[in-house]
């Protein structure tokens, strides 16, 4: 899902800026650009827009005409609490990433160009990885007979085994592990780009350590935590596979909750309708994140 | 110009792909659950089909009723055979989405009635019994009942996550509802009573995990399938079972509306409900036969692990009813496990 609205809009931005171009050189042009943007405008018609209009219509018309499926959604209870679930894990997800990338992105910006790449290469392995293996391995680690509950109970730091999996802690951990790098990739750059002289100004000028990393580093990092942050958190959204194996059923999230009207209750208008909601929420959270951040920034970050 | 040439291209690729990919008019595509299941249908079933005709069978799955309903929706069906739940089968028959079985071509004498409908023949059929992790539960738990009973039976206890037959009536025969009363469920009634264990549950999504849940003891006790109980203690987990009130449902053989070889898919399912395939299969998976001969030609020792050697108490979930009320009682069980 997230995938998907992501490359639609990156597309669409591709071609309306080759429109522009276009334009640039003069009318007299403008028929043979658009010949050479018509493999393109074809593709995305095909494969996007028409797509998600048969996607809108379903959810208008089936499975009968109005908007019966949007009221359902909106009007009823357990609904609305998968909504705020996805919203609280995807906003629980992206302040964790951002605590955790932070310290990850600062060091990796200051480190030996050498060492940094090292690191850099584990962490884009990690991304590598199959996603599946990866959830499977917290769970492994999670569960009340996994590795850190036997660890912490032979050492007696507990009696009985925390619940950390089938729950928010579960859905949280896992998440915030497969987020990460779409965190720490923009966070360096952004980090790598301030020059290290300030923090030295700041710390002549008298400013304590704290001082000069909240009035300093923090106000110039912003950009690239605003433009990891909202990426962690668009992706988190529609997250499936994690919320799905490491979550319990009582907070479950949007993604699944559309695989199961549409796998195993066939209701395809309400799934349809739960799927653009989402699309819509996402597309206005990614206009946001360009007018906050600037279109540069975001491509240029990742 | 450019534009309808395009298009057409365009549109060309799309009807002609998907036909030069798809199998060839002779062969057929087999859909079933994956897993040791689907490796035993393979076996028993598809391989000697293709020893005996020469027709290949392809191998697809897992099975999922939405993209099964979306290939019908779409005319572009490309399984031919699909094993599915068979209450799902029967509220799919209703809605027009399967193929009637052709019974000249499937010999239908032996089936088990109880398994066959004018669309879908039997593919297996199981018990749903109470397994538990004899290292991890002290005592032997008796019955449905002590799934409920948190004192005499602490821990975690795992069930089956989907809306399906068996969850609902678990927790009312717990509850005292007679099995003969058990229909029209009471809804109300077994929600109330799954209330007092939920946050002990812990929800298993497909047979593997079941396993693996009781196998490392991350559930003490459950609601499994016989097949996966069967498959552990074969490979020497230390699980106890006890097949008191064993609840059967089943898993039949479909076409989709509009399959590309129908007629082929006839003769695969009457190789696969056949004597000597449904015994093969019962005895490769530990699922009972739904062909009334087909115990003859089991070993003695691989039919006394079938459900059918459990009659006593045994209660078949009611197929029809569920198909019938499918919708309404899946919108409330999703309901009340989000709470």
């Amino acid at each position: 899902m997230d995938e998907t609205v992501r490359a639609v809009s990156s597309r669409s931005r591709v071609a309306v800026m080759s429109v522009e171009t276009r334009r640039n050189f003069g009318t007299v042009r403008v028929p043979a650009g658009l010949n050479g943007l018509l493999p393109a405008l074809i593709l995305i018609m095909l494969f996007f827009v028409i797509p998600v209009l048969a996607l809108l219509l379903r959810s208008v018309t089936e499975p009968e005409p109005g908007l019966q499926n949007y009221a359902a959604l909106l009007g009823d209870g357990t609904y609305a609490r998968v909504f705020f679930n996805t919203f609280l894990v995807a906003a629980l997800v992206t302040v964790a990433t951002v605590l955790v990338a932070f310290p990850v992105a600062w060091m990796l910006a200051i480190m030996p160009s050498g060492l940094a790449s090292i690191i850099f290469g584990i962490i884009i392995l990690s991304m590598w990885t199959n996603l599946l293996t990866r959830t499977y391995a917290w769970m492994v680690l999670l569960q009340r007979t996994g590795v850190i509950n036997r660890t912490l109970m032979t050492i007696g730091v507990i009696d009985h085994p925390l619940p950390l999996i089938n729950n928010l802690t579960g859905v949280t951990i896992g998440m915030v592990y497969i987020m990460l790098p779409f965190m720490i990739l923009p966070l360096v750059g952004t980090l790598r780009a301030i020059d290290p002289m300030t923090l030295r100004a700041a710390s002549l000028c008298g400013a304590s350590p704290f001082q000069a990393f909240r009035r300093i580093l923090v106000p110039l990092s912003l950009p690239g935590v605003a433009a990891g942050g909202l990426m962690v958190f668009v992706m988190s959204l529609g997250y499936f596979v994690t919320p799905a194996l490491l979550g319990g059923t009582s907070n479950m999230m949007l993604a699944e909750m559309i695989a199961q009207m549409v796998q195993s209750l066939l209701n395809w208008g309400l799934g349809s309708a739960a799927a653009f909601i989402l699309l819509v929420v996402t597309m206005v959270l990614y206009a946001l994140q360009l007018r906050l951040v600037g279109a540069r920034r975001t491509s240029g970050g990742i | 110009m450019k534009l309808i040439i395009t298009g057409f291209l365009a549109g060309f690729i799309a009807t002609t792909v998907p036909a030069t990919t798809a199998a060839k008019a002779e062969d057929m595509v087999f859909t079933s659950w994956g897993g040791t299941t689907q490796e035993a249908q393979t076996k028993s079933w598809a391989e000697p089909f293709t020893a005996a005709s020469g027709i290949k069978v392809m191998q697809d799955g897992p099975t999922d009723y939405g993209k099964l309903k979306a290939m019908i929706d779409s005319g572009s069906v490309n399984w031919d055979v699909v094993d599915v739940e068979m209450d799902f089968a029967i509220k799919a028959a209703k809605d027009g989405l399967l193929e009637p079985i052709d019974f000249k071509t499937v010999p239908k004498a032996d089936l088990d009635p109880r398994f066959t409908t004018d669309h879908a023949v039997g593919s297996f059929y199981y018990s749903f019994v109470l397994a538990w992790n004899k290292g991890a539960v002290s005592g032997e738990p008796a019955g449905w009942a002590d799934m409920f009973d948190l004192t005499k039976f602490p821990g975690k206890r795992t069930f089956y996550k989907w809306s399906a037959p068996g969850v609902i009536e678990i927790a009312l025969l717990a509850d005292g509802v007679p099995a003969d009363k058990l229909y029209p469920l009471d809804l109300d009634r077994a929600f109330k009573k799954l209330d007092t264990i939920k946050s002990d549950i812990v929800w298993w999504s497909g047979g593997a995990e079941s396993q693996q849940l009781i196998a490392s003891g991350e559930a003490t006790f459950g609601q499994l399938w016989n097949g996966r109980v069967f498959a552990l203690d074969k490979d020497g987990a230390d699980v106890g079972v006890s097949w008191n009130q064993n609840l059967t449902a089943a898993d039949v053989l479909v076409v989709p509306k509009g399959a590309k070889n129908k007629d082929t898919a006839m003769k695969f399912l009457a190789a696969a409900s056949s004597p000597a395939g449904q015994a093969k299969f019962a005895e490769a998976s530990g699922y009972a036969p739904i062909n009334t001969k087909a115990k003859a030609e089991m070993p003695a020792d691989a039919v006394k692990s079938l459900p059918d050697a459990h009659v006593g108490g045994q209660i078949n979930l009611d197929m029809n009813y569920w198909a019938a009320n499918r919708d309404t009682i899946a919108a409330r069980w999703y309901a009340w496990q989000a709470k």
